[in-house]
Order: structure tokens, then C-alpha cells, then sequence
């Protein structure tokens, strides 16, 4: 199953950035949970965990690029149907933290299956285009992509994580567009959705959701309520400066002005420990991860691989550039963490299995 | 059944993902720009923001300079106390805060509320005094609850300490800067909220007593936990003042007022008094009654507290030593006797028969003695305090001479004593009544002014000023409570100020005058009760009338129309070394004034010779006392 040629066909460069990009958020991770003491202190018990969940990224990463992808493409219909389980599983049984119902608890580690989502999704939907001869020009296919996105898209949503629910959408629409969605029906889409949002809502956001929502607009109506974080990460980004506060030295994370830093903050806190100049090593990293993922794409040998890579990559980039953003305090706060930085030991090892994939393609591009 | 890519295909794939892979760049390039605006562009806003966040400058009052007594004594000192804050900056929701500290605290939820409403508009880092002068039991309460009240904290700050009602007006209170104030050049550096004097001497001398305020610079996390401190600085305490008060006179002074008040009335006497070293000016004791309690300000006075001590009709936050106007009555024919001796019109032994009255500009004026006192000199005319002869005075004086030697002697003045917001009172004269009344002088007029009555109206001050410039020959020194200030390198004196005024009296004059008083104490006079044996008390009693005699007859009995009582007095005769007036109000006569200076001249000497202080045996209090007190004969004029 894996011949030893192929070995040197991974992509070492993109493994490298990965890898990068990892210890960075570790030592990110490192300086927002750092617990003071007496003692000089010591470190908080995230970066172990972080650390263990790269280790079994890593080990997910080995196994996503040994076994050939088209053969996971052949079963992503079992595994599909083993996603919406444990989803469902989670929605009765699953343990309950921050006032959502989305972990399994695996002895010491707490499952977050939805994190798996986007590889499961984009897996069926490249099979499912990527086998279908007249790609995604007819509308009942795209009807039917459409389901098998719906499906886990809800489940999650009623968790309740609506951050996480609608990464599932770029994934969906990163393989129909490769597929050859036609710019036409991608503007009806479009439409669709600006038509929808107010029913949205209405009748389907809650209203924490709203607040944030409404908070994002004009974070000054509140500054202590829903308000706070926007506000607190524009300081922390802004206070960094050109050149950074300096590892641990960031105030507004050291000195916890700044919520959920080393979750779905830790871009603010890169910023302002790092300064811009970190911002754009980082930035940079992320850029070239998913160009240098697309080429993958190019040079896949068959549809399904070069849709598969485009509906992992499409998620991603749509998680890191919104989560950037957010950071910045230039979009609404989301439960959207950072792939490959963010605390999230589900994420990680999730977000290590896709990459799995992606070399996975490229390394196969001369097989038969 | 893999599916290879086609020509066609790879052509569309190739341009799609090209379009994916630019598209995404873009949105890179536009967050990097996003990022360079607000860490380079507006980088300093931010990081100033962040710098407020974490950086708290706390303040630290300073001390206000202790005031001590001529001896020495400790009058005026500081204690720590805990007030309670809001720091605004850290609360989330201000009025649920305000009404969970109420809750905790027993404090009325919506004086909080006013409190926060009328201080919106300083700096949010300012923090605002909720409670001042918290109890143990409200600090404790705070921290017990301090997750619940965020922006809530207790700071420990020094605040004045008063002996009790001792001296009021003399200290006077201290109290948050207003508004006004703040617009002031003198306070234009002052933060609001700083605690200033607002009174008395704490608010004449308040620049050298209110030191510097020093600040603590703290790292505070988002929890307004301090994590650490990047500087301090002192404060620097106020400058301790010496005063020429002498807080044993003070006391007696005080103590008079209450047990003969007691005694002879059945309630302390309100009123004040001035007593004043004749050589020097200097203010040996101050009093003015009914007092306040100034500890009571000195953490903020509450509301209640406030308005009852405004809406009291015996106006307890007047100082009736210097901002109060009396007439004179009798102590006024010493300022007679020394403008006829010093004008010319009467020697020491000018003599005028007195038959119980006498007509003047057609009208008859009478003596209070209807029996007439017979052939009287000045000094005798002092000591029996004939009107009949003070009237022959007046009318050969004329008023302008009369004002003219009053005003020598300090009354209808201004004498500058070192407290806010002394009063001139009135003496007459032709100009004045034709300036302020457009009318002219009616000689007939002048014949009231000589016995003290008409429009003359003298502050307590001003009189003891006039008693002392009697008894030192006419120097109108200006009457000062500050003796020596320490800023650091041990007591230094300080310069007094100059005499207002100073004329020589002939001896001659200065010896009658000084006779007469020795007679009205020592002799047949009406002030007998200030007598010490071998002391040689000399003074003189009063009554300004409050009603019309008709009235009084009708009012018979009722305290608060009585008329005043007045005693000036100085000791020895010769060479006097303590001078000054009592003003008792409603005491219907001088003499029960000169019981107060007997108790207040005796300590003096007690002092000095260092014997134990005399006390006042403490009157028992009954109704028959009263009713006799009420039912005492009253007599009519001004002796």
C-alpha cells in the first residue's frame, strides 16, 4: 500500500510550515495559560495537551497520507455514516462544557467530533463530484451535495456551534466551484443567502448570537458586555505595535484583558506580543500552506483528488482568514478558532489528518 | 473507476483554482493591511489605551498639618479611616453594583446614586467616595462581597480629628472641593474630589496644611487585582501650625458658656467670645455657640446631618464672633469716654448731674436708674454707666467724633483676623447716613449712639478689639491665631501682622477709663461677679435689646426674646495682660458675661502661677432655678 518511492514525493515544505505554524501557536499557547507563582510559576496544563494532541495529529497525519486516498473516497460513505452517529450520539449523550453538548469523553481525552466534519464532508463531496461525469452542472447533483452538507451542517448547528456549522459551507462550495459550479447559480446562491438573512434572523439565531452580532457593529454601545471582546482585541492587536510587546510581555494577555486568548484569540495575542512583524511571518505561513495545498490540486492526477483538496483547503482558508479577522476585531466573534494554532486538541488533530490528505494527493499524483 | 481529467477540464480546474488561489490572496493582503493600520498607523492610540488599562495611578492623601495650642498642645490631628470607592473604570454595571453595596452596607441606595450622578463628569480613573468614614463592620461587608461589586474597593485615607464641638469656628471643617472652587486660581491645580478647608482656620491657612498628595503606580490586571507596583511617591503631610489659642482658655471659655447658661437659665448660653493678648493681638481663645461637630465633615457629611445643621434658626455654622452684628449698649461708652478726652470736650474729672434723665434736642432721654445717679465724674459715670452723662458726651461730641474714635478702636471696622468672611458691623456718621440713607444726620440721634443703641452694631470681635486698644492706650493691633509654623527644620515664628491702626491716648485718658473699669468690677458697679481678689478685673456690662420694652412685657418669660447680655473686660488694671468680650445671648445682663470672664481670667492665672486649673462645679439643674431665672425683674436701658 505505501511503496517507498512515494516517500519522496511528500511535500516536505508544506509539512515544514505545518509544523511551524503548530509551534508557534504552542508558544502562543504557552504564554496566555502561564500560570504566576511565588515559585517564578509554571506552565498551564494546555500546552501538555496541546503538545499530546500534535503528537497524535501527527500520527492521524501518517495514516491519512499512507492509505490511498481513492480508497478512503470508496468508503466515505461509512464513514460519512459514522460522522452523523457520533454526532447524533453527542446531541443525546455527549458531556457538556460552556453550555454546548459537543464532546465524547475517551477516557482522558474529550472527542469533539464535529471537528472531523469538514474531512468526512469533503471526502463524500469529492467522491460524489468527482465520479459524477458531468461534474456539478446539473442542479439535482448540487441538490444532493447539498443534502449531505445539510445533514452534519444541522447537527452540529444544534449543539448549539454555529462557528463550527458553517465551515462546512466553504467546504461545500470549494468543491462545487472546482467541480464547475457555474458562476451563474454561485450568484443565485449569493442571493439566496442575502435574502435569507434577515429571516435568519428572526427566527434562527439566538440571542447571544444577535448581541454579537449587533456588538460587532457598534462595539461601543456596550463596552462591558457583548461588546468587550471586540473592543479588547482591537486594543491588544493595536498595542502591539510594529515590533510586539515581547513573548510574555503582552499586557492584555498577561494581564487577562483579553477573553479566551489562547482559544480563539491567539492571533490578538501573536500581534501583540509579536507585533506586525510577527503577524506577517505568520500570515505568510498560512498563505503559503494554502497556495502551496491548491497546487496540490493542480497537480492531482484524477478529480477526486484535486476536488478533495479544494474542499479541505477552502474550509481552511475560510476558518484562518475568519478567525484573523476576528482577532483584529474586524468581524463578528464566532466560536471560529484558528486551524493549527488555537488550544483544541480535536482541532488539531483533525485539522493534521486533512493535511494528511493533501500530501496525500500530491504524493500520489503518478500513481495509478 | 478513478476519474482522469480530461483537457477540457484541466484547462477549467486550472483557472478556477488560479482564481481561488488570487482570490485568497487578496483576502491575505487585505487582512495585512487591516493589521498595519491598527498597529502602525494607529498604534499609539492603542497602545495608550492598553497602557490605561493596566496602569492605575492610586492616589495617596496626604496628611493635613497637625494644629497645635501655644503650649504646644495637640488641638487638631488625623486618624485613619476607611472610605469606599467606586472605581468606574472597573465596574460593569454601575447602578446593580450600587444597589447590591447598598444592600451590603445600609447606606440609602439613592444618595449612591446621587452621589455617581453629580461626580459623571470628572475623569473615570478619579474614584468617587461612596461612603466616607466607613464602619468596620461596612468594610468588612465590601470585601466579604468584592466578586458581586466590581469597581468597588476600600481605601484607607487620613481624616481629621476634632476635640468633639471644641473650637468649631475656630478649626472649622474640611470638605470636598466644589465647583466654584475648582475655577478658582488658588485651587486651579487641585484634582476634584481633594479634601480642602471650607472653614475657620482650615480653610484660611488650608495652603500650608494640605501638603501634597503622593500616587502609587499599579499594574492591575482585568479583575482590578494589583499584580505590581512601578512607582510610588509619598505624600507630603501638611504644615503643622502653632496658634495663640490656648486650649485651656479655650475650654474654660466653653465651659463658662455652658454652666452659667445652665445656671441661670436653665440651658447653655449661646453666644461668643474673644479673648486677646492687649500687647500683642494674639488670640488666646475664640468662641462661638451653638457649635457643630466638625468630625462630622471631615468624611463627608451626610445629607441629613447637613440640613439639619442649615435649616437650624440658631444658625450653629455661623461664627457669631466675627460674622454676627450686635449692638453694643453700654460697653460702647468706653469709645464715648475716650473721644471726649482725647477731642478736648471733657477732662477725667468733668462732672454732669444725672436726676434720672435728661432733655436733649427737646426730647427726653432717661437713665436707667430712674433715681437719678447725682453729681457724676467719668470715672464714676463708667463704673454706675450713667447715660445721662454719656448723652451730655454725645451731644458735645457730635456723632462724626464719636465714629471717628470708634473706628480707632476697631469697631464699624474690618480687624483682619486670620478667619473667612469677617463682618465690618456699623458705627454711624453724617456721611454715612446721608450716603446710605439719603437723609441727613439728626443731632437727636446722636444722643442713642452715645449709650451704644441706634444703628451702632459691633461684632464680638471688634469689641474685644476695642477693649484691647482701652487697655493698651490705643495700639488696634490685628488680631492673629497664627504663632509659628514647622515646615520641617523645627517651630519658626511667625511675624505678626501689623496694627491696624494706632493712636497714643493721653495717659490721663487711659487712667480714667482704666479707673472706671477698675470700679464697675471692684466697686458699686454692675460687674461685680468678675471680681478676683488682687487681680484687678476691670470691665464693663451690656444689654443689647432684642424687642421693644412693651414687647418684652407682653413675651415675658420666653427665652429667645430676652435681651443679649454683654461683659468686656481686661486684668490686671494696670498693664493689662488679657483682654476680650463675651456676648451671651438672651443672658437679659452683662453680669452673667462677667461670671464666664471671672472663670476664664481665674484659669488664666492659674496658668500662669501653675496652679490646678479651676472648675466650674457642675449646676444642679432644677425647675425652680429656671422659673427664678425666668421670673427675674427686668429693668430697663443699656448698663
Amino acid at each position: 500500500m505505501f511503496e517507498r518511492r512515494l516517500f519522496f514525493h511528500i511535500d516536505w515544505a508544506l509539512l515544514t510550515a505545518l509544523l511551524a505554524i503548530v509551534s508557534i501557536g504552542i508558544a502562543m499557547i504557552y504564554s496566555t495559560t502561564y500560570v504566576p507563582g511565588a515559585d517564578g510559576g509554571h506552565a498551564g496544563p494546555q500546552v501538555r495537551t496541546q503538545i499530546t494532541a500534535l503528537v497524535l495529529g501527527l500520527v492521524a497525519l501518517v495514516i491519512f497520507l499512507s492509505l490511498d486516498y481513492r480508497m478512503l473516497a470508496e468508503h466515505s460513505l461509512i464513514l460519512y455514516a459514522g460522522l452523523a452517529g457520533l454526532l447524533l450520539f453527542v446531541l443525546f449523550k455527549g458531556s457538556t462544557q460552556f453550555g454546548a453538548q459537543r464532546w465524547i469523553a475517551i477516557g482522558p481525552l474529550n472527542l469533539q467530533p464535529s471537528e472531523f466534519a469538514r474531512l468526512t464532508l469533503a471526502l463524500i463531496l469529492a467522491m460524489f463530484f468527482g465520479e459524477n461525469r458531468r461534474g456539478a452542472r446539473n442542479t439535482s447533483d448540487l441538490v444532493i451535495g447539498g443534502f449531505f452538507t445539510l445533514v452534519p451542517l444541522l447537527l452540529i448547528a444544534k449543539q448549539p456551534d454555529l462557528g463550527t456549522a458553517v465551515t462546512l459551507l466553504p467546504v461545500f462550495f470549494g468543491v462545487a466551484y472546482l467541480a464547475g459550479l457555474r458562476m451563474r447559480l454561485l450568484g443565485v446562491i449569493a442571493l439566496a443567502g442575502v435574502l435569507i438573512a434577515p429571516l435568519a434572523w428572526k427566527f434562527a439565531l439566538e440571542d447571544y448570537q444577535k448581541s454579537r452580532i449587533q456588538m460587532f457593529i457598534d462595539p461601543s454601545q456596550d463596552p462591558q458586555g457583548a461588546g468587550y471582546q471586540t473592543i479588547q482585541a482591537r486594543i491588544t492587536v493595536g498595542s502591539g505595535g510594529l515590533m510586539g510587546k515581547g513573548f510574555m510581555k503582552g499586557t492584555q494577555n498577561q494581564y487577562k484583558f483579553l477573553p479566551v486568548a489562547h482559544n480563539d484569540f491567539i492571533f490578538s495575542v501573536l500581534a501583540e506580543e509579536q507585533g506586525f512583524v510577527g503577524v506577517l511571518t505568520v500570515l505568510g505561513l498560512y498563505l503559503f500552506v494554502i497556495i502551496r495545498s491548491l497546487e496540490a490540486a493542480r497537480l492531482a492526477k484524477d478529480r477526486l483528488g484535486a476536488y478533495l483538496v479544494g474542499g479541505i483547503i477552502a474550509g481552511f482558508a475560510f476558518q484562518v482568514i475568519y478567525n484573523v479577522a476576528m482577532s483584529v476585531g474586524l468581524a463578528p466573534v464566532k466560536g471560529i478558532t484558528l486551524p493549527l494554532m488555537s488550544y483544541g486538541g480535536s482541532s488539531l488533530i483533525a485539522t493534521m489528518a486533512t493535511f494528511g490528505l493533501i500530501l496525500n494527493v500530491r504524493m500520489r499524483r503518478f500513481t495509478n | 473507476m478513478s476519474q482522469p481529467i480530461g483537457t477540457d477540464d484541466r484547462r477549467s480546474l486550472h483557472v478556477r483554482l488560479t482564481v481561488l488561489q488570487y482570490g485568497i490572496a487578496v483576502a491575505f493582503s487585505v487582512l495585512t493591511v487591516g493589521f498595519w493600520i491598527f498597529q502602525v498607523a494607529q498604534h499609539t492610540m492603542f497602545r495608550e489605551i492598553a497602557e490605561s488599562q493596566y496602569l492605575q495611578r492610586v492616589p495617596l492623601p496626604a496628611p493635613r498639618g497637625l494644629l497645635l495650642d501655644r503650649n504646644g498642645t495637640v488641638l487638631v490631628k488625623n486618624q485613619e479611616s476607611f472610605n469606599i470607592v467606586l472605581l468606574r473604570e472597573r465596574a460593569k454595571d454601575i447602578d446593580k453594583t450600587l444597589e447590591i453595596l447598598a444592600a451590603a452596607t445600609g447606606v440609602d441606595e439613592a444618595q449612591l446614586k446621587e452621589t455617581v450622578s453629580r461626580r459623571r463628569r470628572e475623569p473615570t480613573y478619579r474614584p468617587i467616595v461612596l461612603i466616607g468614614n466607613a464602619s468596620f463592620a461596612q468594610v468588612v461587608a465590601v470585601r466579604a462581597r468584592s466578586l458581586e461589586l466590581p469597581g468597588i474597593e476600600d481605601h484607607r485615607v487620613p481624616t481629621r480629628s476634632y476635640r468633639g464641638e471644641m473650637g468649631a469656628h475656630l478649626f472649622g471643617y474640611v470638605g470636598e472641593v466644589n465647583e466654584a472652587q475648582l475655577q478658582r486660581a488658588d485651587y486651579k491645580d487641585l484634582d476634584a474630589g481633594a479634601i480642602i478647608g471650607q472653614a475657620g482656620l482650615e480653610q484660611a491657612y488650608n495652603g500650608l496644611l494640605m501638603g501634597t498628595e503622593g500616587s502609587r503606580d499599579v499594574v492591575v490586571n482585568s479583575r482590578g487585582r494589583e499584580i505590581d507596583e512601578l512607582l510610588k511617591k509619598d505624600p507630603v503631610v501638611g504644615t503643622p501650625l502653632q496658634l495663640t489659642i490656648d486650649a485651656d482658655l479655650q475650654k474654660a471659655a466653653e465651659d463658662g458658656f455652658r454652666h452659667f447658661g445652665i445656671l441661670n437659665a436653665g440651658q447653655p448660653y449661646n453666644g461668643a467670645a474673644v479673648i486677646l493678648d492687649p500687647r500683642s493681638g494674639e488670640v488666646l481663645s475664640l468662641v462661638s455657640l451653638p457649635a457643630y461637630d466638625p468630625n462630622k465633615f471631615a468624611v463627608g457629611i451626610d445629607r441629613a446631618s447637613w440640613a439639619s445643621l442649615t435649616g437650624d434658626k440658631n444658625l450653629p455654622l455661623q461664627n457669631r464672633a466675627l460674622q454676627a452684628t450686635y449692638s453694643p449698649g453700654s460697653t460702647f461708652k468706653i469709645v464715648v469716654a475716650a473721644a471726649a478726652m482725647e477731642e478736648g470736650v471733657a477732662t477725667p474729672d468733668f462732672r454732669v448731674h444725672c436726676s434720672g434723665g435728661a432733655t436733649f434736642y427737646g426730647r427726653r432721654f432717661a437713665c436707667w436708674n430712674d433715681a437719678g445717679h447725682g453729681t457724676v465724674d467719668m470715672r464714676r459715670a463708667i463704673e454706675q454707666s450713667c447715660n445721662v452723662y454719656f448723652y451730655t458726651l454725645g451731644q458735645m461730641l457730635g456723632v462724626d467724633r464719636i465714629h471717628k474714635w470708634a473706628s480707632a478702636m476697631g469697631l464699624g471696622e474690618i480687624n483682619g483676623i486670620d478667619l473667612p468672611n469677617e463682618v465690618a458691623g456699623l458705627v454711624p456718621s453724617e456721611e454715612w447716613k446721608l450716603r446710605v440713607r439719603k437723609e441727613k444726620w439728626y443731632p437727636g440721634e446722636t444722643i442713642s449712639v452715645a449709650i451704644g443703641q441706634g444703628y451702632v452694631n459691633v461684632t464680638p470681635l471688634s469689641l474685644a478689639v476695642m477693649m484691647m486698644t482701652a487697655a493698651n492706650g490705643g495700639t488696634r493691633y490685628t488680631p492673629h491665631l497664627l504663632k509659628a509654623v514647622n515646615r520641617g527644620n523645627g517651630w519658626e515664628p511667625v511675624t505678626p501682622p501689623e496694627p491696624r491702626s494706632s493712636v497714643r491716648m493721653k495717659d490721663s485718658t487711659v487712667k480714667a477709663i482704666h479707673d472706671g473699669l477698675w470700679l464697675a468690677v471692684n466697686g458699686a458697679g454692675t460687674a461685680g461677679r468678675a471680681r478676683i481678689e488682687g487681680r484687678d478685673v476691670s470691665g464693663k456690662t451690656g444689654t443689647a435689646q432684642v424687642i421693644s420694652l412693651t414687647g418684652a412685657q407682653r413675651a415675658r418669660g420666653k427665652i429667645e426674646v430676652r435681651d443679649h447680655g454683654w461683659f468686656v473686660f481686661m486684668a490686671p488694671r494696670d498693664n493689662p495682660v488679657i483682654a476680650g468680650a463675651i456676648f451671651a445671648e438672651h443672658a437679659e445682663h452683662g453680669y452673667y458675661g462677667a461670671s464666664i470672664a471671672r472663670h476664664i481670667i481665674d484659669t488664666y492665672y492659674a496658668k500662669q502661677e501653675g496652679r490646678p486649673l479651676p472648675t466650674l462645679e457642675k449646676p444642679p439643674v432644677t425647675n425652680a432655678i429656671v422659673a427664678a431665672a425666668a421670673a427675674a425683674p427686668r429693668s430697663g436701658g443699656t448698663h
